[in-house]
């Protein structure tokens, strides 16, 4: 993916000297990536994104699953190389605005068998997920941990379906999202009647949204445009109670943990993805 | 400087009126409606010229605060309408009864009859929460489908039944909660950027522009009239075509992040059956062929042909070098090519099927923004089979095209007599409106020659660029910007590098 060069140089340099101490298994410094708190959904980003999901190339972020190991030049970024880019299965949980990537740390070792990807708009919060990435990894190395586990850079509310083909997932969540107060700018959630027609688009049927967040109104305003959405229905508690992802959710994510210890309310909602049905 | 506006949109089409076959050629320049009937010379503007002078000379008074309600609820007889907002878009009905149109600064959805006396009637002018982009009808005319800007379709009826548009209609569910719309309706600015040239009445109004959306942000009224969101992107949206495919209704939507979406129609509009991935800058227009195949343009160098149902491209069109080739042809072009072709662009503004009794040959016609010439294109499954450039006299504004007979096509077309050929801004030294409206014919060969058939209804429709914009009292000095911004802006929507706000260190 293409970055500012002085970014990209400053994280060469970080990794070279994390490689250079022989400690390449040490956690990033969450302090030497954090950014302000909001990015524009709506404006032009310079982002990196495939035309469509199989322009995507999957390998480099899971390369225990690339479908040919390829002999990795260094610069990814040569045109058009013979490089393979597939992966044996593709991924099947998305974890939307991903922030630091706890809920995603958490996750791999659960479901160690399905690739699951954080997603996330923040430049340098993504490097950090990242840099955590390759770090787990090579703390876990004997045991092949955390190769399920990636990151992007994504702004998910225009670009989910150049990452995703049609019903890909079979969970996607959306963790404490920023709540976006002000009535105009209502379109900026990243829940939105209309926009839950590409979160039905990239889940299969019987795929789950999972929604957490500490502010109650916009609970009920996730809970109200997916419930009116026809390709969704609400999970019933008793059956949300029982989904493990809810308790990993409430306790992992880093928004989770502040709002535990600052004892705030945390609502959870799980919507079922439903078949489509027949043409009209 | 005497100069009219160009028309900035144009549709001819066919119809039969009491047993008679007649051709009909509608122009929309800047706030106004002309309509021509091809061979008597016979038509008419709206609105009516008395009104248009009456308003215009009387006095901005309109002091009361934008966010107040001035009784103005849309009903769908209003047939003596005023109007100070330029169309964007036109669109006919499929049984050519009615034609849809937008105005965009006041973000109306209108719809016109034009009976057999050739008068031009508004039964319809519903004020959208957000400046529609596109707009089409489903296949069985019942239903207006506009997308707007700010990336979301709504389902409008067509015909507002007598009960709609009153103060206490019950909006749907999918709307009432959704981000509340404004209500522009309340407010309209006393003129339009192109009737005001005084520096400081121009201030003036746009500031009461200004004031009036600060105003209608704030409220929280629903719209007065039946409409359904369908569905959204997170883009702008630039085109919408509505398809029948055996039974099956489809909407296609295109947008400004490269995307072409196809859904299904409604009722179930909110299922995305797919995605026409391939382009790399912004989508424009959408253009359904004969065959059924889907032709997309905008800021790529291609224009790519679709088997959209199965998401498959078929082949590409290089729209960009039929641009090259052609400026280069002509001397008084040659100088506008940058010496670094790889760095020359084009914004497809619009792609037109060329009806053809051949199915499996497809014919198009394509226009760039700023460029004198309307290209045609024969293709098919395999690729480019034919390729013609049609020299204009000034860049390409619109163009319609009607079949004559089951070989013969006739196109019409509108041309910028305001700026110089090849430039977007740069005025001429002399007003040509005398070739503002060129046709052109083509028969069975595909070959395309300027034609003579439809210059009665030319000519009278460019009489009435002078004389209806004389009695809007549009006839001094008319702002070239204003212009410039009414009839170009495509090549803006490309995205420009290093724009990103993230990466500023
Ligand atoms: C309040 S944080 C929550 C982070 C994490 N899910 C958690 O629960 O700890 C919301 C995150 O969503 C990200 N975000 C907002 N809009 C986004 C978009 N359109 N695409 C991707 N990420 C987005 C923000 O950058 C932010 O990191």
């Amino acid at each position: 993916m293409a970055g500012e060069p002085a970014k990209r140089q400053k994280r060469e340099e970080y990794k070279k000297s994390l490689n250079a101490d022989e400690s390449n298994a040490a956690l990033p410094k969450k302090k030497f990536y954090r950014q302000r708190a909001h990015a524009n959904p709506f404006s032009d980003h310079s982002l990196a994104y495939p035309k469509s999901p199989s322009d995507m190339d999957w390998a480099s972020h899971y390369p225990a699953y690339a479908v040919k190991q390829p002999q990795e030049k260094d610069e990814a970024e040569s045109h058009d190389s013979e490089k393979a880019i597939a992966i044996t299965q593709p991924v099947e949980i998305a974890d939307i605005g991903c922030g630091f990537g706890g809920l995603l740390f958490a996750l791999a070792p659960r479901f160690p068998t399905s690739l699951i990807l954080g997603m996330e708009i923040r430049t340098s919060v993504t490097e950090y997920v990242q840099e955590k990435v390759r770090a787990l990894r090579a703390q876990n190395s004997a045991t092949s941990g955390f190769q399920n586990a990636a990151c992007i850079r994504a702004n998910t509310m225009k670009f989910l379906p150049n990452f995703f083909a049609k019903g890909q997932l079979a969970k996607i969540f959306l963790c404490f999202p920023d709540p976006h107060f002000k009535q105009r700018k209502h379109k900026a959630r990243i829940v939105s009647y209309t926009l839950n027609s590409e979160y039905a688009y990239v889940l299969k049927p019987g795929g789950i949204v999972y929604t957490i967040t500490d502010v109650e109104d916009l609970h009920k305003w996730m809970v109200e445009h997916l419930e009116k959405h026809p390709s969704f229905e609400r999970v019933r508690e008793e059956e949300q109670e029982k989904d493990e992802c809810v308790e990993i959710m409430r306790t992992e994510t880093e928004e989770g943990k502040k709002v535990e210890r600052n004892k705030g309310m945390k609502y959870v909602a799980l919507f079922r993805r439903l078949e489509d049905p027949a043409w009209p | 400087m005497n100069m009219a506006l160009p028309f900035q949109c144009l549709k001819a089409y066919r119809r039969s009126v009491k047993g008679k076959e007649e051709t009909l050629l509608i122009g929309a320049s800047g706030s106004r409606l002309v309509v021509v009937e091809s061979s008597s010379g016979q038509g008419s503007t709206w609105p009516a010229e008395e009104e248009a002078s009456k308003e215009t000379e009387a006095p901005a008074e309109d002091e009361e605060r934008p966010g107040k309600r001035i009784k103005l609820t849309p009903t769908n007889t209003n047939d003596s309408n005023s109007n100070k907002s330029n169309f964007s878009c036109l669109a006919l009905s499929n049984d050519q009864q009615y034609i849809v149109a937008i105005t965009g600064e006041d973000k109306c959805v209108r719809v016109f009859h034009i009976d057999s006396d050739y008068r031009i009637h508004q039964l319809s002018q519903r004020p959208m929460a957000r400046r529609p982009c596109a707009i089409t009808l489903t296949s069985d005319d019942s239903t207006i489908l506009c997308a707007d800007k700010f990336g979301d379709v709504y389902a409008l009826p067509l015909l507002m039944s007598p009960d709609d548009g009153v103060q206490d209609q019950e909006v749907p569910p999918t709307t009432s909660t959704a981000e509340q719309p404004e209500t522009p309706v309340e407010f309209k600015p006393s003129a339009s950027v192109l009737t005001v040239h005084s520096g400081r009445n121009r201030k003036v109004l746009e500031e009461q522009i200004r004031q009036a959306s600060l105003g209608q942000r704030k409220s929280k009224e629903p719209l007065k009239f039946k409409h359904e969101l369908l569905l959204g992107h997170v883009s702008m949206l630039t085109d919408i075509v509505y398809a029948n495919v055996n039974g099956r209704g489809y909407i296609v939507t295109s947008d400004r992040d490269e995307h072409v979406r196809v859904s299904r129609a409604p009722p179930q509009a909110h299922i995305i059956e797919g995605f026409c991935h391939g382009h790399e800058e912004f989508v424009n227009r959408l253009c359904l062929v004969s065959s059924g195949r889907l032709v997309s343009g905008g800021g790529d160098a291609q224009l790519f042909v679709w088997d959209w149902l199965n998401y498959r491209l078929l082949t590409t069109i290089d729209v960009r070098d039929a641009v090259l080739r052609f400026l280069k042809s002509q001397a008084e072009l040659s100088s506008i090519v940058p010496a670094n072709e790889e760095g020359f662009k084009v914004a497809v503004t619009g792609i037109w099927n060329v009806p053809r009794s051949d199915a499996q040959r497809d014919e198009i016609l394509v226009t760039c923004e700023g460029v004198p010439a309307i290209f045609h294109f024969g293709f098919d499954e395999a690729g480019k089979k034919h390729e013609q450039a049609i020299p204009l006299n000034g860049n390409a504004i619109d163009v319609t095209v009607i079949q004559q007979s089951p070989d013969s096509c006739v196109a019409v077309a509108s041309v910028d007599y305001v700026h110089k050929p090849g430039s977007l801004k740069d005025p001429r030294e002399q007003k040509q409106d005398d070739q503002a409206i060129p046709t052109f014919t083509s028969g069975p060969d595909g070959q395309w020659q300027a034609d003579s058939t439809l210059d009665t209804a030319a000519g009278f429709l460019t009489k009435q660029l002078s004389t209806a914009v004389g009695a809007a009292g549009l006839a001094g000095e008319v702002d070239l910007k204003a212009i410039q911004g009414l009839l170009y802006g495509t090549a803006n929507l490309r995205k420009q590098p290093g724009t990103d706000p993230d990466q500023v260190a």
